[in-house]
């Protein structure tokens, strides 16, 4: 019964611990398969997610950041979640170091389109911790044997300030490259950031990038997703070609324990992505 | 199709001698209750009885399941899925209702994509056996209106039918007829079989409670919004008994239990009714008070279900209009979404 059980999680190592933000409460965990034919079984792309077990505390459904085009491992940018109760899985996550055993579940849900974004432009907006499955996306698009199948690649991303940026090295690395355009922006600076100021819709509004032949990717916390989206819609992007991210909160992550449905669909299996056009087909109730 | 008659006397004694070879599900009394039970020599099959306080879907769905164990050990984790242990199991005298759950349940269990091993396990591993309704047990029955019939063979692999004088029993499936050796060697006449058609169509005419299920899918489809949804909830309690009793609800959570280097993963049912079900980590809840969850439950059986799978998600048994503590009764809110 173990194989094709969708239940049952193959069993990971963590080979890499990076803290990501200034307040201590981002992770990213680098997961190692410990058998090889998980590792061949487990054919993903950017945009989907993976549950990950905790022995004995549960299961956390969380998007994949790092690319496919990146073999050996799979990598989980990991939140600390809640306030006042702690997360279980999460907060259980971030007290394991190096060389800790746990389960991985996946892929789930579906991936960001890349045969409808393939010969297109591509904006990819992201604002704090929502940039996960973005970074996913947009490693997936620059690595050598893929960069040709898109067009001009477009990055805003922002947060809060300086300190709560994600993938600090990679940005980088971006702003260095030509074959793609990264705007980075932080809400408020400090003494130490010679970048840019600003909230994301304002920098969309600046960058003003054309609509033709163009998808907007687009990933953050409700804030920035409500004024960002207007400002795409004043550049005429149509609603097809905006796509975001939804969360819901999970168990199964196959469609049948009834919790995460917007309407008819299932965000964890007939998504979490979603185009703008889909999204308005269906009742707000997330 | 084999068709045989039994004496009405020997019902129980069948489903006695099938438990002695198999484990046997079967309606039994347990104080004021009759609840679908595994025989032993202690629990009596009890085939008089109008439908069971519990949804037999427990015998594929338990309360309670356990998906893995996992034990640490010094070279590290190891874990196993659960095995199904029961065998071959016979559900005997499922009424037609709770039959037609198994068919709705199978639609979400047994998909294309994603196979439910632990539920298909146990349904595949099971015969069941319906005791047709020849009258309709309650006032409250309303199967007519959701595509049931108190005689009917949706879901059964043998339909027992109470005659008068016999049952006749009708091997629907493969399965179904591998227990004809447990029913005597009386083949049915055309007798029988007029007779049975006539109790078909009487029953089916019993059924007085009505609702029109089929004809709120369009008003469902644009009124997500309307002001009817805060008109239901007001008195409920959240308890969650209506989709506890309900054959079709399957909503589940999954959780780990651990005890020092041991521990299990189960999955419980779950509640659309309770505020915890979409409460998410960071406090959001999109669901926020009973007037969301209501929505969800009705939207659920009557248009999510018709949307992805083409059936309507309730069997019309009325066990949540008869368990609602509070009285509230989902053939008046359909009757009044029609009228909207």
């Amino acid at each position: 019964m173990m194989s094709n059980n969708p239940y049952i999680p193959m069993p990971v190592t963590i080979t890499k611990i990076i803290n990501e933000v200034d307040t201590n409460d981002i992770k990213t965990f680098r997961l190692t398969f410990q058998n090889k034919e998980d590792e061949q079984k487990f054919k993903y792309l950017p945009g989907q997610f993976a549950e990950l077990s905790i022995f004995g505390k549960g299961e956390s459904p969380i998007g994949i950041a790092s690319s496919p085009t990146e073999p050996g491992y799979v990598e989980f940018t990991v939140q600390k979640a809640g306030v006042i109760v702690p997360g279980l899985v999460t907060a259980a996550l971030h007290d394991l170091e190096e060389g800790a055993e746990i389960g991985m579940r996946g892929p789930l849900g579906k991936s960001w389109p890349i045969e409808f974004l393939e010969k297109k432009n591509i904006v990819v907006v992201g604002g704090g911790f929502a940039f996960t499955t973005l970074r996913s996306l947009i490693n997936y698009m620059l690595h050598k044997d893929n960069r040709k199948r898109f067009g001009e690649i477009t990055v805003v991303y922002g947060a809060r300030n300086p300190g709560l940026l994600l993938y600090k090295n990679e940005l980088a690395a971006w702003e260095k490259r030509d074959d793609i355009k990264t705007n980075i922006t932080v809400d408020k600076g400090n003494e130490s950031w010679k970048g840019r100021e600003g909230f994301v819709p304002n920098v969309c509004k600046e960058v003003a990038p054309s609509p033709k032949n163009t998808v907007a990717v687009i990933c953050g916390p409700p804030i920035m997703i409500k004024f960002t989206l207007p400002v795409f819609y004043d550049l005429k992007f149509a609603k097809e070609n905006i796509l975001t991210s939804l969360e819901m909160r999970m168990k199964c992550g196959i469609g049948k324990c009834g919790r995460c449905n917007v309407g008819f669909k299932y965000v964890c299996s007939d998504g979490p992505v979603f185009s703008m056009a889909e999204l308005e087909e269906l009742p707000r109730d997330f | 199709m084999e068709k045989r008659l039994i004496k009405k006397d020997a019902l129980v004694g069948i489903a006695k001698k099938m438990a002695e070879e198999l484990t046997v599900w079967a309606p039994v009394k347990k104080e004021d209750n009759v609840l679908f039970t595994p025989l032993t020599k202690d629990a009596e099959p009890f085939f008089a009885y109008l439908n069971s306080k519990n949804a037999p879907k427990q015998v594929f769905f338990p309360h309670t399941e356990t998906l893995m164990k996992y034990t640490r050990t010094p070279k590290g984790m190891v874990f196993s899925a659960e095995e199904n242990k029961a065998g071959k199991t016979v559900l005997f005298g499922v009424r037609p209702c709770d039959a037609h759950s198994f068919v709705l349940l199978d639609m979400l269990f047994d998909q294309e994509k994603y196979k439910d091993q632990y539920y298909i396990t146990k349904r595949n591993n099971t015969t069941v056996i319906t005791l047709a309704c020849a009258e309709p047990p309650y006032a409250t029955c309303f199967c007519t209106s959701v595509d049931g019939e108190p005689v009917s063979a949706d879901g059964a692999d043998i339909v027992l039918t109470d005659i008068g004088s016999e049952y006749l029993a009708e091997f629907i499936t493969p399965k179904g007829e591998k227990l004809a050796k447990y029913f005597g060697e009386t083949k049915a006449d055309a007798v029988a079989e007029t007779k049975k058609k006539e109790i078909a169509e009487k029953a089916k005419k019993a059924i007085k409670s009505k609702i029109p299920a089929h004809e709120v899918k369009p008003i469902l489809d644009n009124n997500f919004e309307h002001p009817f949804w805060a008109t239901i909830h007001g008195k409920c309690l959240a308890c969650g008994t209506c989709t506890y009793m309900c054959p079709t609800c399957h909503c589940f959570d999954i959780s780990d239990e651990a005890k020092a280097s041991d521990g299990v993963r189960i999955r419980s049912w779950d509640s659309c009714m309770f505020p915890l079900f979409t409460k998410e980590t960071s406090g959001h809840n999109p669901r926020i008070s009973q007037k969301e969850r209501w929505r969800q439950r009705v939207m659920h059986k009557f248009k999510y279900y018709v949307d992805n799978f083409n059936a309507i998600a309730c069997v019309g048994c009325g066990r949540c209009v008869m368990s609602c503590p509070v009285n509230i009764d989902i053939r008046k809110i359909i009757e009044d979404i029609s009228k909207l």
